[in-house]
């Protein structure tokens, strides 16, 4: 997809935004019991932040997101392909999903950046990729410290 | 009256002009000698507070105060030497003791005031001018009052040790016990340290006196896993050892040992104290780990009814069905468990809460529940392939071997880990007679297993492979299909990408390897398995954590029914025994104080 000027690609981008919301709200109706409905519930208010950022920043008319990549522990590349959530979704299984999400949100932004002829949105695009690559880095650190402690 | 009497007063006279023997700086300037015993000095950064100096001190001199800047912790009381010149004698006996070697003297022996009270101060901590001073009298090179050496505990030899699940650790004999007994000042630094805040101090100075009975009562004031604690204890209490300062810390978990096993159970009763009157209620505990039974030992104690539910066939939690039994033999165990059963704690084993009954029955059966479930679920290696039929869970594995089950691992193990599980699961697989590598994802400094842990697999034949990145299983190729797999991984650098934080393993490009194993034991982390907890019930969780406050309790707002109390591994950071034993504890004191007794 290709977008052009700052409406559109902030309206693509609090689209994106929105679908994360709807993610984890399936994945929370789809979760049998309370730990998995707090972790999802939390997950699913961060996507809401970031929706209502992004809404701010395109009444604003300006996009403050930093263009610095944050660190990329690795994590992403190397998980499993296929996550496939199901009701019993454990801790380990609800963060490589958070992470491969996020992974795959900031390949897109780095893609339409790429494909984008307009500067202002291949800028804002740059700067989302960063943003997701920040997303990633979160749930990639709780994977280090909850999941994979001993490894 | 003689005649000189009335003579001698105008005979003084002539003396008024010769030199006076007192002048108006009294003493002349002369250096001490180098090792002369002055005001002492303190490095009161080094010093631990530990108090060894006040005690051996027979002029009562030496005073423990409160130091600014030094905050008590683990292995520091945060007290500092105070010295009285009034009464000190300058005997450096304080110097000779002081296990860390802090402590010292100057060669300065000038302090002039007309104030007599001000001579008394806290070397290292109120400044002096003296502070610094190389000269003096230090404790010489090698002599050392305490002996920084432990006794040696008798051990198999590693090559002798590998052939069979018998225990590694033999135990002291009561010469050896009180020997090393002998070797605590009793300065209790360690005590803070220690999660359950054991009288250490006082157990150690039972063995020393012969007094076992006190000694074991002294145990199970706050810990009634001696057995096992004596064996698997993290021993934070070493860390913090004073005499671990300048030697050899006492060896603290083997003399918790040595008490226990010298009592027989059947004594036990006769040293240890009895319950209180019934109190009429009832406590529900799910899980028979050690925290649920140092909860339901307590609860007892307390006089309420405790009934345990535990979902596998025997009590005892990880430390049955992880740690193996060379570490902690199964008769050590049963003898801790054993005497909370004859309390009259009642376990239900083979009852799952959420399968037989659900959470919310217990909250209204029961006057109180306590959930100490730990940490069941093992995570998995998240890597493409991870689901062949050659990749195994550590955790799975060991509780296969307690159960005595044919393990079948092969010829050739990996185990990716870097944890006590890890540790573990190489050794027993070692034991079954495989040539065994651990491969982790960091360096061996990293690994978070106990050092101890980690030499011992070595020595007993495991290959470390560090900055092991795992990468994928395959099927391995021709007659081995099905039977092994290829664990393909990518070697590491560690790299310090950000500053303050630990240094991340990056895959070397083009550096990947592979090798062919019979088993591949997954042993990268364990979590909880909460599914028995429905939204429901009302107990409010943080990342697959129940949340609770300092006594354990999770608040669960409106929901009616008992109060819900959590603890050990499902919440606690340290997971380890003795922390989860003292999350048992301080919930039984929680409850019994929620529901009307004093909680003591
Ligand atoms: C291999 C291994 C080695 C270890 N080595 C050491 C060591 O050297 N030193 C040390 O201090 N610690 C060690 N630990 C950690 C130690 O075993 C734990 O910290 C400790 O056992 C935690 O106690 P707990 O009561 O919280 O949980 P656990 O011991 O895990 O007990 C929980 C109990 O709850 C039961 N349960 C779970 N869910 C349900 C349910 N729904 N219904 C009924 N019952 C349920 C389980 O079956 C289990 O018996 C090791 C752990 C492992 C796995
Ligand atoms: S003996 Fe040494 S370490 Fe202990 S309090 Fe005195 S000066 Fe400090």
């Amino acid at each position: 997809m290709d977008a052009h000027g700052f409406d559109e690609a902030l309206d693509f981008a609090i689209s994106m935004e929105r679908a994360a919301v709807a993610f984890y709200a399936q994945l929370s109706a789809m979760a049998s019991f309370a730990a998995q409905k707090s972790v999802l519930a939390e997950f699913l208010a961060m996507e809401e932040g970031h929706v209502t950022m992004l809404t701010g920043m395109k009444t604003r008319g300006a996009v403050k997101l930093s263009p610095k990549a944050a660190v990329d522990l690795g994590l992403a590349r190397r998980l499993a392909a296929e996550e496939k959530p199901t009701a019993g979704m454990n801790f380990q299984d609800i963060l490589s999903t958070a992470i491969k999400k996020e992974e795959r949100s900031g390949s897109l932004y780095v893609d339409m950046a790429a494909a984008s002829a307009d500067t202002e949105a291949r800028s804002i695009f740059e700067r989302l990729a960063a943003e997701e690559t920040r997303h990633k880095r979160y749930f990639e650190e709780l994977y280090e410290t909850e999941i994979s402690r001993d490894n | 009256m003689d005649i000189k009497d009335f003579i001698a007063p105008f005979a003084v006279w002539k003396r008024a002009f010769e030199k006076p023997f007192t002048v108006k700086k009294p003493i002349d300037d002369r250096p001490g000698a180098p090792r002369y015993r002055g005001f002492h000095i303190n490095d009161a950064d080094k010093c631990v507070g530990c108090g060894t100096c006040e005690a051996i001190c027979m002029n009562k001199a030496i005073d423990m105060v409160p130091a600014p800047g030094h905050d008590a912790g683990p292995g520091d009381s945060g007290l500092r030497p105070r010295i009285d010149y009034g009464r000190c004698c300058w005997c450096a006996l304080c110097v000779d003791i002081c296990p860390s070697g802090s402590l010292g003297m100057s060669n300065e022996y000038v302090w002039i005031d007309s104030d007599p009270e001000v001579f008394r101060y806290t070397p290292g901590v109120e400044p002096k001018p003296w502070d610094g001073a190389e000269l003096g009298y230090r404790r010489a090179e090698g002599y050392r009052l305490l002996d920084e050496h432990r006794v040696d505990m008798p051990e198999l030899h590693h090559a002798e040790a590998v052939k069979s699940f018998l225990e590694l650790v033999r135990g002291y004999s009561r010469q050896q016990a009180e020997k090393e007994a002998d070797r605590c000042v009793s300065c209790g630094v360690c005590i803070a340290s220690c999660p359950a805040h054991m009288d250490i101090p006082g157990y150690i100075k039972a063995v020393r006196d012969g007094e076992l009975d006190t000694g074991l009562r002294l145990l199970y004031e706050t810990n009634p896993f001696p057995e096992a604690c004596g064996r698997i204890c993290t021993h934070l209490c070493e860390e913090a050892c004073s005499i671990g300062t300048g030697g050899d810390p006492v060896a603290i978990r083997w003399l918790k040992r040595y008490i226990a096993d010298q009592v027989e159970l059947s004594d036990y009763a006769k040293a240890l104290p009895r319950a209180e009157a019934p109190t009429g209620r009832k406590v529900a505990v799910v899980g028979a780990g050690p925290g649920g039974l140092s909860a339901a030992y307590y609860l007892t104690l307390l006089g309420y009814k405790v009934t345990v539910f535990e979902k596998d066939g025997e009590a005892g939690g990880m430390l049955r069905y992880g740690i193996p039994e060379y570490r902690l033999p199964y008769p050590a165990l049963d003898k801790d468990i054993g005497y909370i059963e004859s309390l009259g704690v009642g376990i239900k084993r083979g009852v799952s809460i959420g399968k037989e009954i659900t959470l919310a029955k217990l909250r209204a059966d029961y006057d109180a529940v306590y959930l100490s479930t730990g940490l069941p679920t093992a995570y998995g290696l998240e890597v493409p392939g991870d689901k062949h039929p050659r990749v195994l869970d550590g955790v799975a594995v060991l509780a296969a071997a307690t159960r005595g089950e044919e393990l079948r691992l092969g010829e050739r193990v990996a185990v990716i880990g870097g944890g006590n599980v890890a540790m573990d699961a190489a050794r027993t697989a070692l034991r079954h007679g495989a040539k065994v590598d651990i491969l982790y994802r960091r360096r061996e400094q990293d690994m978070p297993a106990d050092a101890e842990e980690i030499s011992e697999a070595k020595a007993e034949g495991a290959r470390l492979v560090e900055k092991a990145i795992p990468l994928e299983v395959k099927d391995a190729a021709g007659a081995y299909a099905g039977k092994s797999a290829i664990f393909v991984w990518n070697d590491a650098v560690m790299v310090q990408k950000e500053p303050g934080k630990r240094p991340v393993p990056e895959p070397i490009p083009g550096a990947v390897r592979e090798e062919r194993y019979d088993s591949i034991i997954a042993a990268i982390g364990q979590g909880p398995d909460l599914s028995f907890v429905a939204e429901s019930d009302g107990v409010p969780m943080k990342r697959f954590k129940p949340i609770v406050d300092a006594d354990g309790k999770a608040s669960t707002g409106t929901v009616a029914g008992a109060p819900v109390f959590a603890g050990g591994d499902l919440v606690n950071d340290r997971k380890d025994a003795i922390s989860a034993i003292a999350d048992g504890h301080r919930a039984a004191v929680g409850i019994d104080r929620l529901l009307g007794g004093k909680g003591a």
